[in-house]
């Protein structure tokens, strides 16, 4: 049983912690569950039709893209390579827990560090996948306008990210 | 061809749609919680800088995931919360949070995500700030 429970994915136990959080959250607020359905539904039948549609542009994605894409085109912490890291990060689909077993190969196949915070910051701050959202709910200026943002803000992590190293070195770990 | 990605679209779908109820269930309860009322005393209250930090911070320690921000900005939208805040809150609650941080320290050692913590407060602020002043053309 507690090996089940181990095997089963932080996500999935992050979802059960929410949704256990959300039911108390009920009972003490005294919340109608079945008129918070209601009066929230527009919303919830956004979200779910959003999300099928934002799946199908991951599952595209996940089969056009090498795996071996990242690996050939980022090798130094050069601006430019700040920059496709960014783009491949925004260009990755999936959740955060998803991508860090590609972060973990990359590591190991030498890519270093900054490059490593450009990529994770482009995959979580927008992605192919938000697009519906984005464009479902706020309209596709905003959603342009945080590509262009996450653009920005990878490089630009990945620079604060080389200057704080200066004072503060990574660790090797032996592994 | 077709059918691995119709396999894999499947797969990832009821995944994802499960990880999505949650979020969402939680974000709605929230949301049930919040009134307009509340949030002009915290606008007023607050000034804009505060706000964008708070919002960074607040997107830090959210859990869950991605996607159950959304019924929580488009309340905060029709409340009259600046554009910027709303970056803020959207970027701070996918740059870090407290499970990646552990998971992210497990892989690379603490320093690492010691450091992207404080550069994702940093760059969250700029973002937020930015769209302060870009936000009326969006």
């Amino acid at each position: 049983m507690m090996d089940k429970i181990k095997k089963i994915g932080i996500d999935i136990k992050m979802a059960f912690l929410l949704i256990g959080i959300s039911i108390i959250l009920m009972l003490i607020f005294k919340i109608n569950f079945t008129q918070l359905i209601l009066d929230n539904s527009e919303i919830i039948i956004k979200i779910v039709y959003l999300t099928a549609i934002a799946m199908g542009i991951s599952t595209a994605i996940h089969f056009v893209i090498p795996e071996d894409f990242a690996e050939k085109h980022l090798r130094d912490s050069k601006l430019t390579h700040l920059f496709y890291a960014t783009l491949l990060g925004v260009l990755t689909p999936g959740p955060v827990y998803a991508i860090y077993p590609i972060v973990i190969v990359l590591k190991k196949k030498g890519i270093k560090n900054p490059i490593l915070v450009a990529f994770l910051t482009g995959q979580t701050i927008i992605g192919p996948a938000r697009a519906p959202f984005e464009i479902g709910f706020f309209g596709l200026k905003f959603y342009l306008y945080r590509i262009l943002l996450a653009l920005i803000m990878g490089p630009i992590a990945a620079l604060l990210f080389i200057f704080l190293s200066k004072f503060w070195p990574d660790k090797k770990r032996a592994d | 061809m077709i059918k691995k990605m119709l396999s894999y679209y499947n797969k990832k779908l009821w995944r994802t749609l499960f990880l999505v109820f949650a979020g969402v269930l939680f974000a709605i309860t929230l949301g049930s919680l919040m009134n307009i009322e509340v949030v002009n005393v915290l606008k007023q209250k607050i000034p804009l800088p505060l706000q964008l930090l708070y919002a960074e911070l607040l997107g830090f320690i959210s859990p869950g995931p991605r996607y159950i921000i959304y019924p929580l900005l488009i309340k905060l939208h029709e409340f009259g919360i600046n554009i910027g805040v709303i970056v803020a809150l959207i970027s701070g609650h996918v740059l870090i949070e407290p499970s990646t941080f552990f998971v992210e320290a497990g892989f690379f050692g603490f320093r690492f995500p010691v450091k992207r913590f404080a550069v994702s407060l940093v760059v969250t602020y700029i973002a937020g700030a930015v769209t302060v002043f870009v936000g009326k053309f969006l």
